[in-house]
């Protein structure tokens, strides 16, 4: 046997171990995904063998029960749209809240840093239900902040907060603003501070400073932070459910559904799909938008 | 022309305290190449950072062209910095680093571009506007960070051990350029550095820093010269201390009384004592080797040959070591050997009496 075939052979070995777990772990789930989409729902749950493509006619479209006629599913679209903004809004309010806690961690003495990584990080090692659920207990109708509302008079009812889209985009910011936080810290904690004295001296203001300097040369982790945001939003199931109630749906809460109560698994199996492919587009579309200037800093 | 009055700095407060700048005061004038030196730790950056507005001194004055510029944000103070890591912005191509403190000034486009063509050739980096900064050397960092300090023009330039990170040899090169910017662009340059021969190669004048506090200002040849206290003769070159009594002061001639009882004239010091134990200085290349029964006597107990001069050092007689440098002559035989009794010979005048 040559040197030759042997190394490659080795390689091979040397890989398989990663190859077994993305094939069983990644590749493997997704394929039984996107072949139950295919597939006929079973009246009870579970799938018959059987090829169908109303499943992914489903998932954008119905056929109106009494008439047969065909329209777009309005149910579903909106649960989409609805799925894509609070994202959006919870990475938009995650970057103005996390990038100044980024930076007031990041210009703190050395020594105090990680003090203040570990006030991020506490909440984030916590169970999730548990947090969304003090979120719950503080802007619920007799929470803490509607008590302190009617009490001090400011307000003759309570507010309603839980159970709109407010109370669902507050959670995944609360949950997910760590993600945010930790990326930009990690780009700003590199970044030589001399390089804003050195805009400072140059006569750009302090806003200057910020969007000529430090923004451009963190914007790897702003990039990072956003991504890490955006996609566990788009498929938030706990806080969306918890927070928003039966009514405020998101597109995770609706692919649990026809898995659950739907019995319905291969629209489930599509919608997962098309959840996959919006975050693909998005990312795609994000990271080509935020990649044109080049950044080498990173 | 910078007007510094009583300028001090303390950091933090109570048992903490660190106070970096002590009552300093000094004028820079129009035009000069101005050397604050002084070993790290002396303050010298300090006072760098208060001229340029990034250290707000906790009393004192500051003035440049009678304008008080305390009061104003460092981008509003008509001085800019060449800092010791350059500090060029990552993301901005060599022209962009150039242009960027002009654009901030909101000057017009065509304005910016022909001053950061200017710019480039000034430092000769035409050829290398496109890259980016992390593309190019270490020197070719250095003249990008001038040419971008120098670009708006400022009033006064200040330098934070701008060489320190260069070697030996593009050291050299970059001080005879920098000597030359200045010259050419007419700029004040407020100059920072613990080497003391940067200083002496590149200055105008000299400030001599230590503990927070200028120990003396002077022309280069002078500061050489005629230290005035032990710290800035030890500090810049060799120095030989020698005790002496003093016997009187009249203007710059002061009548001292050497160890072997020789009487000797020496060079007084403003603000010194007028008599008494006195300390001198005098510079190993000042002095001559000669037969015994000289201003000191010892025994020769080390010759150290460096090619261009050599080094003798002698025990004297009053248990002192005192060093002769002595210029090397082509074959020149060695007329002394170790542990010869020798004799030290140096002119009136040369030696220095010390402050303190």
């Amino acid at each position: 046997m040559s040197s030759e075939t042997q190394s490659s052979r080795n390689r091979w070995l040397l890989l398989s171990p990663a190859l077994a777990i993305l094939t069983l772990a990644a590749a493997g789930p997704l394929l039984i995904v996107v072949v139950y989409s295919f597939l006929t729902p079973g009246d009870y749950g579970g799938v018959i063998w059987q090829f169908s493509t109303d499943a992914w006619f489903n998932v954008v479209a119905e056929r109106d029960f009494f008439d047969e006629t065909i329209g777009l599913s309005d149910a579903h679209l909106s649960i989409f749209w609805r799925s894509v903004r609070l994202s959006l809004l919870t990475t938009i309010v995650a970057f103005l809240v996390g990038f100044p806690t980024a930076y007031f961690i990041a210009t703190r003495p050395e020594n105090q840093r990680n003090i203040w990584m570990l006030l991020i990080m506490v909440p984030f090692w916590t169970n999730l239900l548990i947090r969304t659920f003090a979120v719950m207990e503080i802007i619920r109708n007799e929470g803490v902040i509607n008590s302190v509302l009617v009490g001090v008079g400011l307000v003759d009812q309570p507010i309603q907060m839980l159970f709109t889209d407010f109370a669902v985009t507050l959670g995944m910011f609360y949950v997910y603003l760590p993600l945010m936080v930790l990326p930009i810290y990690a780009s700003m904690e590199r970044m030589d501070f001399s390089l804003v004295e050195a805009a400072f001296d140059l006569y750009a203001t302090r806003w200057r400073v910020l969007r000529k300097v430090i923004f451009p040369i963190v914007k790897p982790g702003v990039v990072a932070g956003s991504i890490l945001v955006f996609i566990p939003s788009l498929g938030a199931y706990v806080t969306p459910r918890v927070l928003g109630g039966g009514k405020n749906l998101m597109m995770g809460n609706l692919i649990e559904l026809q898995f659950g109560q739907g019995r319905n698994w291969p629209l489930g199996a599509a919608l997962s799909i098309t959840l996959l492919a919006i975050v693909m587009v998005a990312l795609i579309f994000y990271v080509r938008s935020a990649g044109t200037e080049e950044t080498p800093h990173g | 022309m910078i007007e510094i009055s009583g300028l001090t700095k303390t950091f933090g407060s109570g048992d903490s305290a660190f106070t970096a700048l002590k009552d300093v005061t000094v004028t820079i004038e129009e035009n000069e190449f101005f050397t604050l030196l002084g070993p790290s730790g002396c303050g010298k950056t300090t006072l760098l950072r208060s001229i340029a507005g990034f250290v707000d001194p906790t009393t004192g004055s500051l003035t440049i062209n009678g304008d008080d510029i305390l009061s104003k944000a460092p981008f509003d103070r008509p001085v800019n910095t060449v800092f010791q890591s350059y500090a060029l912005f990552p993301h901005m191509t060599v022209s962009e680093n150039i242009g960027f403190g002009l654009e901030m000034q909101n000057r017009p486009k065509s304005e910016v571009q022909s001053i950061v063509q200017e710019m480039l050739e000034l430092v000769q980096m035409t050829a290398l506007a496109d890259r980016m900064t992390s593309q190019i050397s270490g020197g070719q960092q250095q003249r990008v960070a001038l040419a971008r300090a120098l670009a708006p023009k400022p009033k006064v330039l200040l330098l934070d051990e701008p060489l320190s990170a260069l070697d030996f040899k593009l050291r050299k090169e970059m001080q005879i350029e920098l000597k030359r910017l200045q010259h050419e662009t007419g700029i004040t340059f407020v100059f920072v550095t613990h080497d003391q021969e940067e200083a002496l190669t590149m200055s105008d004048r000299i400030a001599v820093m230590n503990g927070g506090r200028i120990l003396q200002i002077g022309g280069p040849r002078e500061i050489y010269d005629h230290p005035a206290e032990r710290f800035v003769a030890d500090f810049i070159g060799d120095t030989n201390f020698v005790s002496a009594d003093l016997q009187s002061v009249e203007g710059e001639a002061a009548e001292i009384v050497l160890p072997s009882g020789k009487a000797i004239q020496a060079r007084s010091v403003t603000g010194g004592a007028t008599s008494g134990k006195v300390t001198i200085a005098v510079r190993p290349e000042h002095a001559t080797l000669t037969a015994p029964g000289a201003l000191i006597d010892g025994t020769l107990q080390n010759i150290v040959y460096f090619g261009t001069d050599t080094h003798y050092h002698i025990e004297t007689d009053a248990n002192s070591t005192f060093v002769i440098r002595r210029q090397n002559q082509p074959d020149a035989a060695e007329s002394q050997k170790i542990g010869d009794k020798v004799g030290i010979s140096f002119n009136p005048g040369v030696a220095q009496v010390l402050r303190d």
